[in-house]
């Protein structure tokens, strides 16, 4: 996927130096968590600011690993993200072939109805799931945050849309004609021609439950927290030691800046086919 | 919306169709057929609806019952009928018109300057680069990053006493600026939270578009001797048009929910939004009613107020027609 | 094709990890189940209690064989509250004894007294070991008792000396003490002598809010009357606080900090303020954000009025799976002796005063606070401390004050006639169905 440049000159040395202040601009401040992370809290509430290491890492990391629990927070994120991305990318490539290739009475409608509530927000349905939960006896387990977010009528929308265009209908007909039933024309056809936009929508699923906030939060205690409800804590906690949350804000991000340095190339361009898909 | 038509891959589906093992052709086969292909469909969207009715339809639907009721946390298995109650208190609510007021003010001011930025870096992008893939993934790396961690950081960064900001300040010769009490300084803060983490974002999705762009646009208006900036006035921007208008609606969707951001921004207290809740989104008053003055009732006509809101701006923007107008 | 054979094994693969990890959560069902003859009871609180650091739980479960305990923390009461009510309302997923909060305990009496244990009855329960008022708050009118007093907060004034000697204060905490004995109007007068000469960047006090905090809690009525009328804004205890606070801070005697937020901390490790108004449970805070630069620094005197500041009760939900074993844990908890032990260990002051008479402290000094005589110094507080009557959203209508109102004009500069109009429709707001 070189890109060609249509026409275009190459870069000179001023777009060189706007992208580098932009970039210094993006990177500074996760820079700075790990330079605030390496010191301890009576360094940070001197002036100047400390602008390079400490020494201070291990022990921060420590605290907050163990004491910040995000050890375990970051283990259930893990679970949590995974479980949605794969439950979502499942759930909507059926439902998106299903609306995308298949006549069936009341498509439309359903479709629109989909589409339409893409905007709700999540603070619309906050009371009623708390009250929901705590009914269940789910009030602060994972599967609390994990079943709602497995509902999205984005990546519905978004596979269908792609099927659309990468999945011929005459294939699916073939299919039909030779006799196989849905399950099979899903298993043989439909999911191999989907695996691209599959892998697109997982990751994107993934990040965004990583970085789920809002219901997590009201949902889940520190007890059993997911990474963002155990910053939360630590932010928002009677005994902030600066420097630990930001270790703990570190900690908590390493893991899909990792992903993002590793995986560079295959994610941005995860993220521009989404774009032009949704 | 076909940038990578040759690379999307309808081919290696092909051949998979001569693989596929034959059902054993007879009446009750033909009869199985015809009810799966009435009923396939419905099995195939039946686990997106399931969860879609009870965790969105169900309490979407609740939430508009429950509005009418006055429903305490304290209590709230007890419903009482309120009628309208809940809506007439909050249009006399001159808390709730100050959130409404402030998401809209933070909502500009994270969305506009996100939006031009991500497009100029799009533009840079779009040109030969050397070491293209690092750039993109060091403009991505915000968005990697979570709102908490990125609020916690930002939040020590924009501190009043000892925060890198006012000490950069300083050494300009500005005076240190409280950032968190002030009532703009506190919306610009909250707001560039929002910019810092979302433009790299947007400016590849900005970048994707415009590779779609055919080249023959450009060769043409390089034939009438157009500069590269009227080219990208003139060409570019009017091409990436319903990219712009989607990135317009998700980012005006993401700041009439704007939470974590603020919450964290104000420490301890920050369902208040600052002592004068200068800095109070409409999600945070939802919080603060329900969560922490027990009026589960009443947050939740907030949360209607903010769909119907949504409402009008999506039929403002006609996006629901414009995204089904896709069909192939 | 061959490389169909593969992506299609893979697809199978994800899809038997997704069935797995969807089963995963929602296999693994409520943990706390009891093998053999063992129970498990279980502790909810807020922040940290220190039972387990106290050793407390260990003792328990060494003297009940076949008991063991189980702690479910959660950070902050208010995350921990809402879901203690939602709990309450459905019935499930309590834990056996739950800690509540002073400030919420006067509103979980009287809209949801039913759903507590009475403890006032239950085995080995003396009401006359608990001060008085602190038995009251828990108490409904019909005399139902729904939860046992913990720690309390009884005030005092925690002061720098070295600060203190080179703005030409008295530094013995004697004399501190009796500096602004009797009205907080006096401990405003000793700071605007202490403007006088203050050391450069210092100023006498850290927040016009914590001041408000311990000027009001030394009344009986602040935001409802005995009758349970609400006074909200118009009781003279407020009103006098209010005008306390406001004098402070436009007087410039305060560092314009908010208890417990990173600029506060930065301030104690800077040493930026020479007074804060200090129940035991923040010495320890103290201590650790003042760092070792801090110590022999410190010292604590009197308040200039006998209050209590926060605090917490054990109580027992009807719904708890283990209700006997619940009760007998939270009483044997909230003794005197097991509460004696918790303040040598934690610094959480007993509610109880026949504590005040063992030796954990009759006999306590803090040697960071310049060996202060705390337990007695504490002790004298608490038994002065008057029997404050709470009412419904009582958090809520101080946190109006403490965190809209003084800030205002502590902080955003505002005009304080402003500032309580903001206050009081913060309160209307939160009153108000």
């Amino acid at each position: 996927m070189t890109t060609r440049a249509r026409g275009h000159s190459s870069a000179g040395p001023l777009t060189y130096a706007a992208l580098a202040l932009v970039t210094a601009v993006s990177l500074f401040p996760l820079l700075w968590t790990a330079v605030a992370a390496s010191h301890d809290s009576a360094r940070l509430a001197r002036t100047p600011p400390p602008l390079w290491f400490g020494g201070h890492l291990p022990h921060n990391l420590r605290v907050a690993w163990t004491d910040a629990g995000l050890g375990l927070a970051l283990a259930n994120t893990v679970l949590v993200a995974g479980t949605v991305a794969l439950g979502t990318v499942l759930c909507c490539t059926v439902a998106g072939f299903a609306f995308a290739r298949l006549r069936f009475r009341g498509s439309r409608p359903l479709l629109l109805l989909t589409v339409g509530t893409m905007m709700v927000p999540p603070q619309l349905g906050v009371v009623p799931l708390f009250l929901l939960m705590a009914r269940l006896g789910w009030a602060g387990e994972l599967r609390a945050v994990v079943l709602p977010a497995l509902v999205s009528a984005f990546g519905v929308f978004f596979m269908r849309q792609y099927l659309s265009g990468a999945l011929p209908a005459e294939l699916v007909e073939a299919a039909r004609v030779d006799g196989a039933h849905t399950g099979r024309v899903v298993w043989h056809v439909v999911l191999p021609a989907a695996r691209p936009a599959m892998v697109v929508l997982g990751m994107l699923s993934f990040v965004q439950s990583w970085n789920d906030f809002f219901w997590p939060v009201v949902a889940l205690t520190q007890e059993n927290p997911t990474v963002q409800v155990a910053l939360t804590g630590l932010g928002r906690g009677y005994v902030p030691d600066q420097a630990v949350v930001m270790a703990g804000a570190l900690l908590g991000t390493l893991p899909l800046l990792l992903a993002f340095a590793l995986l560079g190339r295959r994610i941005t361009g995860g993220v521009m086919q989404g774009a032009l898909k949704g | 919306m076909t940038a990578t038509s040759p690379a999307t891959p309808t081919t290696p589906a092909a051949p998979t169709t001569g693989t596929l093992p034959q059902d054993p052709p007879a009446s009750r086969g033909a009869r199985l057929h015809r009810w799966d292909v009435r009923w396939g469909p419905y099995a195939l969207i039946a686990p997106f609806f399931l969860f879609f009715a009870v965790f969105t339809l169900l309490p979407l639907l609740y939430t508009g019952w429950a509005s009418l009721h006055r429903i305490e946390l304290t209590a709230p298995e007890r419903a009482e009928w309120a009628g309208l109650h809940h809506y007439a208190r909050l249009l006399r609510n001159p808390l709730f018109w100050n959130a409404l007021r402030n998401t809209l003010v933070i909502g500009v001011l994270s969305t506009v300057p996100q939006l031009l930025t991500a497009l100029a870096l799009a533009h840079l992008l779009h040109s030969r680069l050397r070491a293209a893939t690092f750039w993109r993934v060091a403009l991505l790396t915000p968005y990697a990053t979570s709102v908490a961690a990125a609020t916690l950081v930002f939040s020590l960064l924009y501190g009043r006493d000892h925060g890198l900001v006012n000490w950069v300040l300083g050494a300009l010769g500005a005076g240190p600026v409280d950032w968190q009490n002030g009532t703009w300084s506190a919306r610009l803060a909250v707001s560039s939270i929002v910019v810092w983490r979302w433009t790299g974002y947007n400016a590849l999705l900005y970048l994707a578009a415009m590779q779609a762009v055919p080249d023959e646009l450009y060769e043409s208006a390089e034939l009438d001797g157009a500069s590269r900036t009227r080219q990208f006035l003139h060409v570019t921007v009017p091409s990436l048009r319903p990219t712009i208008l989607f990135t317009v609606v998700v980012s005006t969707i993401g700041a009439l929910q704007l939470f974590g951001e603020p919450l964290l921004f104000g420490g301890a207290g920050g369902q208040k939004g600052g002592a004068s809740h200068q800095f109070q989104t409409l999600g945070l008053f939802l919080y603060e009613q329900g969560w922490f003055t027990y009026h589960l009732g009443r947050a939740c006509a907030v949360a209607w107020t903010m769909f119907l809101l949504l409402l009008l701006i999506a039929t403002g923007h006609g996006l629901a027609r414009r995204l089904l107008r896709k069909d192939g | 094709m061959a490389a169909g054979v593969p992506r299609r094994r893979r697809t199978a693969v994800l899809l038997a990890v997704a069935v797995l990890l969807l089963a995963g959560p929602v296999g693994c069902a409520g943990a706390g189940r009891e093998k053999g003859r063992t129970t498990t009871v279980t502790v909810g609180t807020f922040g940290v209690f220190g039972y387990r650091q106290a050793g407390l739980y260990a003792e328990y479960e060494r003297l009940h064989p076949g008991v063991r305990i189980r702690e479910e923390v959660v950070e902050r009461n208010d995350t921990y509250y809402p879901q203690l009510l939602t709990r309450l309302a459905a019935g499930r997923g309590l834990a056996d004894v739950q800690a509540l909060e002073v400030g919420n305990v006067h509103e979980l009496a009287a809209e949801r007294g039913e759903k507590f244990e009475d403890l006032s009855r239950a085995p080995g329960v003396r009401r006359s070991d608990w001060l008085p008022w602190k038995w009251a708050q828990a108490t409904t009118p019909d005399g139902r008792t729904i939860g046992l007093g913990t720690d309390i907060g009884p005030l005092a004034v925690c002061y720098r000396k070295d600060l203190f000697r080179r703005a030409g204060l008295p530094t013995g905490r004697e004399e501190v003490g009796r500096l602004w004995a009797g009205d907080w109007r006096a401990y405003l007068a000793a700071g605007r002598a202490y403007r006088r000469h203050a050391p450069a960047g210092t100023v006498f006090t850290d927040s016009a809010a914590g001041l408000y905090n311990a000027a009001v809690h030394a009344h009986a009525e602040r935001y409802y009357d005995r009758a349970g009328h609400p006074l909200l804004t118009n009781g003279p205890a407020v009103r006098s606080s209010w005008d306390l606070a406001v004098r402070a801070a436009r007087d410039g005697l305060t560092a314009r900090l908010r208890q417990f937020e990173k600029n506060w901390d930065q301030a104690f490790a800077n040493g930026r303020f020479a007074t804060v108004a200090c129940p035991p449970w923040m010495l320890g805070y103290m201590q650790e954000k003042s760092g070792p630069a801090g110590r022999g620094r410190w010292d604590v005197a009197a308040a200039p009025r006998p209050a209590s500041w926060g605090g917490s009760f054990l109580a027992v939900p009807k719904a708890a799976r283990h209700r006997k074993e619940a009760v007998d844990l939270a009483v044997w908890l909230t003794a005197p002796a097991q509460q004696a032990r918790l303040f040598e260990r934690q610094g959480s002051f007993p509610s109880t005063p026949a504590s005040y008479a063992m030796p954990q402290l009759a006999r306590a000094r803090n040697p960071y606070f310049g060996d202060a005589p705390i337990g007695p110094l504490f002790a004298a507080a608490a038994r002065g401390a008057p029997t404050l009557v709470f009412g419904p959203r009582e958090q809520q209508i101080g946190a109006a004050f403490t965190d809209v109102g003084i800030p205002q004009v502590e902080q955003q500069g505002r005009s304080p006639r402003a500032a309580w109009a903001a206050a009081r429709r913060e309160i209307e707001n939160a009153v108000d169905e």
